[in-house]
């Protein structure tokens, strides 16, 4: 099973990250990140650059209304991911109270749809299939040293 | 560079789509993911359960607080996602725009960290 761990924080968590030191952040972050990989957890991670940057697009017009970011009703806002290959919710949960993070950080765990959820017949979930195998492939060509 | 489209859904949006026929919604989005595949694009995309299934984890306590979901003080949901690599945030907000979804629904098109925003 996978679950994504959704990391929001709220504006004075966010200030409070920034004034960090930087290298202290990236050493917590990467403790955490190696003790998952290292128990053979870890699928995915990454993390978002500032929501001013970003946009948004709003499909209640047709066609489809594009502003500025940051997104404006949500004010918790998401600032990176991580993907866990786990046997249960609980393992999920054990894993997400592990990450460095702290006052105003919530981590939201979602389970993420799997094969089990979708008609295995339809071709478009096949193609899918296809997709994401041909992407695997590529990211482990590009990858630094090959694949391992 | 990458870009991030995160789907939202206020409650009516989410629920029009648990209800609506599966094998039309399937090809939408089968149509419009192999479209990106197409045009190279396409790094990786995932839908999320339902988030009564899910769980929090709210680090303001310590040791931090875990209560079931679903994430209360976020009214529209995040539902699934796409990452997609193009040259400019303006090729980002097209595909964006491409995606068949409907009212009620948005997405947030945020840019992926890299390691070159590590050195700072």
């Amino acid at each position: 099973m996978q679950y994504m761990l959704i990391m929001r924080s709220d504006d004075a968590a966010v200030e409070a990250f920034k004034e960090m030191p930087f290298e202290q952040v990236i050493e917590a972050m990467g403790k955490y990140n190696e003790s998952m990989i290292n128990a053979g957890v870890l699928v995915a991670g990454e993390g978002l650059s500032d929501a001013s940057e970003g946009f948004v697009v709003d499909f209640t017009a047709d066609p489809p209304l594009v502003t500025d970011g940051p997104y404006g009703e949500t004010k918790e806002l998401f600032n990176g991911f991580w993907i866990l290959e786990v046997a249960s919710k609980e393992e999920a949960a054990e894993w997400a109270k592990r990450c460095p993070l702290g006052p105003g950080a919530k981590l939201e765990v979602r389970r993420v749809h799997g094969a089990e959820d979708f008609p295995a017949d339809n071709e478009w979930i096949q193609k899918e299939e296809g997709w994401r195998a041909e992407q695997t492939a590529k990211q482990a060509a590009q990858a630094p040293g090959g694949s391992d | 560079m990458q870009y991030m489209l995160i789907m939202r859904d206020e409650d009516a949006a989410a629920v029009e789509r648990r209800d609506a026929p599966f094998e039309p919604m399937l090809e939408a989005m089968g149509r419009y993911n192999d479209a990106l595949a197409e045009a190279g694009v396409f790094v990786t995309a995932h839908g999320l359960a339902k988030p009564g299934e899910g769980v929090v984890v709210d680090f303001t306590a310590d040791p931090p607080l875990i209560t079931d979901g679903p994430y209360g003080e976020t009214k529209e949901l995040f539902n699934g996602f796409w990452i997609i690599d193009t040259d400019s945030i303006g090729v980002a907000a097209e595909w964006a725009a491409r995606a068949p979804l409907g009212p009620g629904t948005k997405l947030e098109i945020r840019r992926v960290h890299t390691e070159a925003d590590l050195h700072r």
